[in-house]
């Protein structure tokens, strides 16, 4: 059964249901935040509140405005940033760089998992887009910055990151588009 | 600032709104604005659907531990009401609780104090899978929580769990500085008629400590830890309980990353 399908029955209830839902949206929703928020035993305290809330909240799916995976993971991204951003203000930035600098243990343990195709196809788009355009979106989305961060990390006005993200975006869609 | 408000400067917004990338205030800004702008929810939706894109390449397996923390908590979470809809019947299926065991013993820690989520999950987690309790239990379990909130609100309150191959286990949340400890089984199952499950505390120094009885999946409070102490065990032991133990454990759980066994 597809995640739509499922979320309606979780909605009612449904703990079968659940799950399904569990076993199909697990993997992206713990690797996003774990790549967002990096820190393993948070990302797990992030994903768990995540999962739960799916649980929780499930009656808000409205198909009208999205699949039920976009709805799934927004939901994982926000929580993931908003702990990122939390972080960083209670001053743990530091703490975070320093770890980040620590080597490459995330890349290395992502590469282990099979989103295999779709990973690399990913990777493959974000090649093919500017600079700028990649960090604009990467920058905001991996890492949980604010546009209004991200150019000033960028030295770039805030139209034009605005406009990198957009245009990022919408290359990435054109390049994935032939894939699938 | 109300002036980079304006509309076109807001439609501009989407893309940084799709990546989740607006300050609050600028987000509420511009969800008030998408709810009056056909063409802005439609650029959204795109937008939001390329940023899965970038999430979906990221997906790694989940711990196998944080599928039963998850599942457990959703058997004792109510769900929230759809919105603005009138209020529908939740047939509650009532599900025994997965026989999908782990086929390692998989311990996980939770830092406590960092998240209430976590001690509330926690909490939901000891009292386990009931459908229906007794008032008595219930009153017993009021007493019990009080004393669980004693020590789940210690500043290194920390819980781990263990389980081995058969599913059986321990559920434990410990302060070293309270010297205290919420225990409860899990999959232990019932002794014979005549036997009883006893928790024991293991020392290096000196002999196996009695916590008390388990009984089923309430929690045992256990208080004066020894902070030398290195493990817990469960015996079987004739009603009543022993003195020490007289069998093998069936299970046994490491205190070591609780801050205990110094």
């Amino acid at each position: 059964m597809e995640a739509d399908e499922l979320l309606v029955l979780v909605a009612g209830g449904d703990q079968k249901a659940f799950e399904d839902l569990y076993a199909l949206v697990s993997g992206p929703v713990f690797g996003l935040v774990r790549r967002v928020v990096r820190d393993p035993a948070q990302s797990e305290e992030v994903a768990q509140e995540v999962l739960l809330e799916l649980w929780r909240s499930a009656a808000r799916y409205d198909p009208g405005r999205g699949t039920a995976l976009a709805w799934v993971l927004t939901l994982a991204h926000r929580r993931a940033v908003d702990r990122v951003r939390s972080a960083r203000a209670a001053g743990e930035r530091e703490l975070r760089m320093a770890r980040r600098a620590n080597g490459p243990a995330f890349d290395h343990v992502a590469e282990e998992v099979e989103a295999g195709l779709e990973r690399e196809w990913v990777r493959r788009c974000l090649d093919r887009l500017t600079a700028l355009q990649r960090q604009s979106v990467t920058l905001a989305y991996y890492d949980g910055y604010t546009y209004r961060e991200v150019a000033e990390r960028l030295s770039l006005p805030l139209g034009t990151v605005k406009t990198r993200m957009r245009d990022g975006l919408t290359r990435l869609r054109n390049c994935l588009g032939g894939v699938a | 600032m109300t002036s980079i408000f304006r509309r076109g400067e807001l439609h501009s917004l989407a893309a940084p709104y799709a990546l989740d990338a607006l300050e609050p205030k600028e987000h509420k800004r511009f969800e008030k604005h998408l709810g009056r702008c056909e063409d802005c929810a439609a650029e959204v939706r795109a937008l939001r659907e390329d940023a899965v894109r970038l999430a979906w390449s990221t997906a790694a397996p989940a711990p196998a531990a944080l599928r039963d923390r998850v599942l457990t908590a959703v058997r004792n979470t109510p769900q929230d009401p759809a919105p603005a809809a009138e209020p529908r019947e939740r047939a509650r299926a009532e599900r025994p609780p997965s026989r999908a065991r782990r086929s390692s013993f998989s311990p996980f820690l939770i830092p406590l104090a960092s998240t209430t989520a976590a001690a509330a999950l926690v909490v939901a987690a000891l009292f386990g899978v009931q459908a229906s309790r007794t008032q008595d239990r219930l009153d017993q379990e009021r007493a019990q929580a009080r004393e669980i909130t004693h020590v789940l609100a210690a500043p290194d309150a920390r819980a781990v769990t263990g389980r081995d191959a058969k599913g059986r286990g321990l559920g434990v949340v410990a302060s070293a500085s309270q010297r205290a400890a919420v225990v409860t089984g899990a999959g232990l199952g019932s002794p014979a008629d005549d036997r009883v499950h006893q928790l024991w505390l293991m020392r290096p120094e000196g002999k196996p400590r009695s916590l008390g009885l388990l009984d089923g999946d309430t929690p045992l409070i256990a208080t004066g830890l020894n902070p030398d102490a290195t493990s817990l065990a469960v015996t079987v032991e004739p009603s009543g309980g022993s003195p020490q133990p007289t069998t093998a454990p069936v299970v046994q759980l490491a205190l070591e990353s609780l801050g205990f066994g110094e």
